[in-house]
């Protein structure tokens, strides 16, 4: 079913309403059925999360004629878990507990505050001792291991510095880093080369 | 169902109740929020929202307020109840301004009804419920007085007396399909009639 354009929204919910014994047309008759299940689904308690928003303001005022005529009843269970959420959304889960009561909940809170800084400052305390003790403490002796049996490589497999290949920089060429680069990669691949295809047999 | 009259002695259970929460002992409130939650709930919110779920929420926010806020409410021998019901209607107001939506209808019946409670007045919680009842039907029986007659007889059948459609049908003489045309018709025609008047 396409939905309604917004004058056509407009025109269901401030236009002109038909008389009683005007004749509905196919739309009218599909969308007052809509609306007569959607009403039964509202008095039984089932109201649906998602209607057109047409729908949802006709829904709204037969909810305030039922509430106006003392239709509308929170059942005990619904009114008695809104009555628990909004305790522990004021006092907070924590201090509420499991076991659903409240009792004193003030004294809890006072013997935290009280407790509060007493508690910081030993912490701060103890840290700081801690800190002290670590300063003072005498550094066991280092036993320093000489390498033993480092592996030499020759010459073509170790790093070498580039010194060579860029030389002395000039003051007036510091900013062509572009063309040293290219050097740089121009003999290491020459040197590349030289290492994979040059010991071919 | 409105809140139990409030004598003499609930009055005293009441502040007893109020003077123990203020104290630290939020199990105190239970009993309060308990007996004030439905007339909030009917003759409050609901009615200023037209949506329940919105209406549960609503609801819970204006209750954990007031536990929030017991210690600054100061007894002055009668009922809490005014206080619980000038909190709701702020929170309606809240939602109200949050929505984007149109609610010409639960505006209307906002204004309609005063805000205010007297300070003044020691009308008790069955009272003030009493008198706002009165006050949205009679907004809602103005309305339906301006309506045609099927238009009027739709409503009454379906959403006052809440019968199934296929006995309003019956009583109406008509097929349920074009009972539903007639109050799908209706609750426009009500909407519209009810926010012109408050226009």
């Amino acid at each position: 079913m396409p939905k309604p354009t917004d004058d056509e929204r407009d025109d269901l919910l401030a236009g002109p309403v038909p008389n009683p014994d005007d004749e509905p047309t196919a739309a009218e008759r599909a969308h007052a059925k809509t609306f007569a299940e959607l009403v039964d689904k509202t008095l039984s308690g089932r109201t649906p999360p998602a209607m057109t928003t047409d729908d949802r303001a006709l829904i709204e005022v037969a909810t305030v004629i039922r509430a106006a005529s003392g239709n509308v009843e929170l059942a005990q269970p619904r009114r008695r878990a809104l009555i628990e959420d909004a305790l522990r959304q004021a006092v907070g889960a924590r201090a509420f507990g499991t076991s659903g009561t409240m009792t004193a909940v003030r004294g809890i809170r006072s013997l935290r505050r009280a407790w509060a800084p007493w508690s910081v400052a030993g912490a701060s305390l103890a840290v700081a001792a801690a800190a002290v003790v670590l300063w003072l403490r005498t550094p066991p002796p280092r036993v320093i291991v000489e390498p033993t049996g480092v592996a030499t490589l020759p010459e073509t497999e170790r790093s070498r510095p580039a010194d060579a290949v860029v030389g002395p920089i000039a003051h007036e060429r510091a900013g062509d880093a572009a063309t040293r680069i290219d050097a740089i990669f121009a003999d290491r691949l020459d040197g590349y080369r030289e290492l994979r295809f040059g010991r071919t047999p | 169902m409105a809140a139990e009259p409030a004598d003499a002695v609930e009055l005293e259970e009441e502040q007893r109740l109020v003077e123990a929460a203020q104290a630290g002992n939020l199990d105190a409130m239970r009993p309060l929020l308990d007996r004030y939650a439905q007339p909030l709930y009917g003759t409050v919110i609901l009615p200023r929202l037209g949506d329940a779920a919105s209406a549960e929420d609503v609801l819970r926010d204006t209750l954990a307020t007031a536990v929030e806020k017991i210690g600054r409410f100061t007894w002055q021998g009668k009922s809490i109840y005014p206080w619980l019901r000038q909190i709701a209607i702020n929170k309606v107001y809240d939602v109200h301004r949050q929505s984007k939506r149109s609610r010409r209808l639960a505006d209307a019946m906002a204004n309609e009804v005063p805000v205010e409670t007297d300070p003044e007045s020691h009308a008790d919680a069955q009272l003030i419920a009493d008198q706002e009842r009165r006050a949205h039907r009679e907004r809602i029986d103005e309305t339906l007085d301006q309506l045609a007659d099927r238009y009027r007889r739709a409503i009454e059948l379906r959403l006052v007396q809440e019968l199934p459609r296929e006995v309003c049908a019956r009583r109406m003489n008509v097929a349920i399909g074009t009972f539903d045309v007639l109050l799908f018709r209706a609750v426009r025609a009500f909407r519209k009639q009810f926010g012109d008047d408050d226009a």
